[in-house]
C-alpha cells in the first residue's frame, strides 16, 4: 500500500510537467503578442476585410520590418468584442456598430465602400429586379421566375451564412429585416456563393462588386446598374462602408498602420480593385 | 531498472493525458451548452424552426438531416463495402486483390475537402440535371459520405472475414455447397458482428463528417424529407455559423455539438454491446 502511494506521488507532477509541455505552444500563441510589446499590432474581426487587411499588412511590414502586424478573422462581433476588451489593438468590422456594442469610446475609421451586387446565373433572362421583386424572391414569396418576367423555372436562393456582414447588410437594406426563405442555400464566402450561382441554372444570390466576373450575370437593382459612381451618388444603395475600428484614438503602430490603410498608395493600389475608395469621397 | 520504471511513468502520463483531453472536451462542450438548455429550453431546442436573429434555435432540421445523410451513406456505402470486402476475401485472386486493397486505402487517405469538392463541381450538377432540382441536399451528402464510409466497412469487412476459421468454408464446400451458399449462409452469418461493428464504425464517420457533407448539402435551414432540396446537418450548421456566434447563438451551437457527441457515443456503446453479446 506505501509502495502504492508513492508510485501516485511521482506520477502526479510528471503528468503536469507533460501537460504543461503539451499547452506550452498553446499559451504561447495567446501571450505572445502582448509580450513583445509596441511593435506589434494585433488585428482581428470580419473575414470580409480579411484579404485586403492582410495585404495592407504585408506591404506594412516590408517597409517597416522592425514592425509586425497580426491579422486574424473571427468576424465582425467577435473583432469589436476583442478591441473592446483590450485583446487586440483594431478591429475590422463589415457593418456599422451595434446599439449595444457602442460605448462612445470606439473610433471609426472607414477604409472603404463596398458595393453589393444582386447576380444570377447567366442562363437566367431577367436583367432587372426592383426593390420588391428582390425582396420576394429572397423571402419566397416569389419562386419562379416567369414571375419577375423571366423564363418559367423555379427560382433557386443562395445567400451568406448568417455571420456574414454582407449578409446583415444585405437582410437589412434589401430585405427589410425579414426573414430568408428557408430552402435558401447558406455559403460561407463571396467566392462560394459566385460559384454556386455560376454552377446552378436559375440561381440568384449576391456578392461584393469585387468578386463580380464573366462566369456570373450581375442585375440592376431597381433599374440602378451597381457601379461606383452610383453607390457614391447615393442612387445605388446596397452599399455599405468597411470599418476598422479602435478602442480611443489609436496611437503608436495601430495609428501608423491606419494611416497606411488610408494612405493614397495603398487605397488606389490595393482597396481599388476590388472595393471602391475612400479617400476621395472624404474629398468630396 | 529506473529506467524502465521512468519509461512506465512516461507511458502512463501520454494515457492518462489522452484521457483527460477526451473528459476536458466532453466538461467544457457540456459546460458551454448549459445556457442554452436553461436559458433557450429544451422544447425550443428541438423544435424545427432555426432563426437565431429571432431567439429560434431548434436543430430539428438539421438532426434529421444529420441521420438521413448518415443512413443514406450506409444504404449505399454498407452494400458497397461489404460486397468488396467478400470479393477481396472469398473470389478475387490474390494479386488483384492486392491492387483493389490499395485502392481502397488510397480512398481512405484522400481529405475530406476533395472529395467534397468532387461532389460540388461533379456530382451536385449531375443530380441537378437528372432531378431538375438544384442538386444539393441529402443525395448528394449521401453519396459522398458513401465514398467516406466505403473504405472503413471494406478494410474492417475484410479483416472480419480473413479471421474466420477456414473450416467453416471448407466444410460447407465439402457438404456440397456452391461458393455464393458458402458466402451467404456460412460465411457471413459467421461474421456478422464483426461486420456490424464495421458498418457502425463507418456510421462514426459519416456522423461526424463536416466539410465534405458541408459543400454539397446546401446549407439551408428548412427541415425536410426530399433528398434533392437543400438541408443542412448538425457539423454543417456548426462549421457554417461558429465564426460570429455570440450568447444564446453560441450556447445553441454548442448544443449541437453535445448532442452530435451524444449520437457518436450512443455508436460506441453499441459496438461494445454487439462484441460482448459475441463472448457471452
Amino acid at each position: 500500500m506505501p509502495e502504492r502511494m508513492r508510485k501516485h506521488a511521482v506520477l502526479l507532477p510528471l503528468e503536469l510537467i507533460c501537460m504543461a509541455v503539451l499547452l506550452l505552444p498553446f499559451s504561447l500563441g495567446g501571450t505572445a503578442c502582448s509580450v513583445w510589446g509596441t511593435n506589434v499590432v494585433r488585428i482581428s474581426g470580419s473575414t470580409t476585410l480579411l484579404p485586403l487587411v492582410q495585404e495592407g499588412a504585408d506591404r506594412f511590414m516590408d517597409m517597416y520590418s522592425d514592425k509586425t502586424v497580426l491579422v486574424q478573422g473571427g468576424g465582425s462581433s467577435v473583432g469589436i468584442a476583442q478591441v473592446k476588451e483590450g485583446i487586440v489593438d483594431i478591429a475590422n468590422s463589415s457593418r456599422e456598430l451595434k446599439p449595444e456594442e457602442d460605448d462612445g469610446k470606439l473610433v471609426d475609421h472607414p477604409i472603404a465602400l463596398d458595393v453589393i451586387v444582386i447576380v444570377v446565373h447567366p442562363g437566367v433572362s431577367v436583367n432587372d429586379l426592383d426593390v420588391e421583386q428582390v425582396k420576394d424572391i429572397f423571402t419566397g414569396r416569389v419562386t419562379n421566375w416567369s414571375e419577375v418576367g423571366g423564363a418559367d423555372a423555379p427560382i433557386l436562393v443562395v445567400v451568406r451564412d448568417r455571420a456574414s456582414g454582407t449578409r446583415e447588410m444585405f437582410d437589412k437594406e434589401a430585405l427589410e429585416d425579414e426573414d430568408v426563405v428557408g430552402s435558401a442555400i447558406e455559403s460561407n464566402s463571396n467566392g462560394i456563393v459566385r460559384e454556386t450561382v455560376a454552377a446552378t441554372p436559375n440561381s440568384i444570390g449576391y456578392i461584393s462588386i469585387g468578386y463580380v466576373s464573366e462566369s456570373i450575370k450581375p442585375l440592376s437593382y431597381d433599374g440602378v446598374i451597381a457601379t461606383s459612381d452610383n453607390a457614391l451618388n447615393g442612387t445605388y444603395t446596397l452599399s455599405r462602408y468597411l470599418h476598422m475600428f479602435s478602442y480611443g484614438e489609436p496611437t503608436g503602430s495601430a495609428r501608423e498602420f491606419i494611416d497606411y490603410m488610408l494612405s493614397e498608395e495603398f487605397q488606389l493600389g490595393v482597396v481599388a480593385q476590388e472595393y471602391i475608395p475612400v479617400i476621395g469621397i472624404e474629398d468630396e | 531498472m529506473a529506467r524502465e520504471k521512468y519509461i512506465k511513468m512516461l507511458l502512463m502520463a501520454c494515457a492518462s493525458l489522452s484521457f483527460l483531453a477526451i473528459l476536458l472536451i466532453f466538461l467544457f462542450i457540456f459546460q458551454e451548452s448549459l445556457p442554452a438548455i436553461t436559458r433557450i429550453g429544451i422544447p425550443n431546442l428541438f423544435s424545427a424552426a432555426w432563426n437565431p436573429d429571432k431567439g429560434q434555435y431548434g436543430m430539428l432540421a438539421f438532426l434529421i438531416g444529420t441521420l438521413l445523410s448518415t443512413l443514406g451513406g450506409l444504404l449505399i456505402g454498407a452494400p458497397l463495402g461489404i460486397g468488396t470486402a467478400v470479393f477481396l476475401d472469398q473470389v478475387a485472386p490474390s494479386r488483384m486483390a492486392n491492387v483493389i486493397r490499395r485502392g481502397v486505402e488510397l480512398l481512405a487517405g484522400i481529405p475530406s475537402v476533395v472529395i467534397g469538392w468532387f461532389g460540388l463541381i461533379i456530382l451536385v450538377p449531375f443530380i441537378a440535371r437528372i432531378t431538375g432540382s438544384a442538386g444539393y441536399g441529402i443525395a448528394a451528402a449521401s453519396v459522398v459520405l458513401a465514398v467516406m464510409v466505403l473504405p472503413t466497412i471494406t478494410a474492417l469487412g475484410a479483416e472480419t472475414l480473413r479471421s474466420l476459421p477456414p473450416e467453416l468454408k471448407e466444410a460447407s464446400v465439402a457438404m456440397g455447397a456452391t461458393r455464393w451458399q458458402t458466402i451467404r449462409k456460412v460465411l457471413l452469418p459467421a461474421g456478422k458482428e464483426g461486420i456490424l461493428v464495421a458498418v457502425v464504425l463507418g456510421m462514426g464517420r459519416a456522423i461526424g463528417e463536416t466539410m465534405a457533407v458541408q459543400m454539397v448539402v446546401g446549407n439551408s435551414s428548412q427541415l425536410t424529407l426530399n433528398p434533392f432540396q437543400p438541408t443542412g446537418t448538425l457539423t454543417s450548421n456548426l462549421v457554417t455559423n461558429m465564426g460570429e456566434a455570440v450568447g444564446n447563438f453560441r450556447a445553441a451551437l454548442f448544443a449541437q455539438a453535445l448532442v452530435l457527441l451524444i449520437l457518436s457515443m450512443i455508436l460506441i456503446v453499441s459496438i461494445r454491446f454487439i462484441t460482448r453479446k459475441k463472448e457471452a
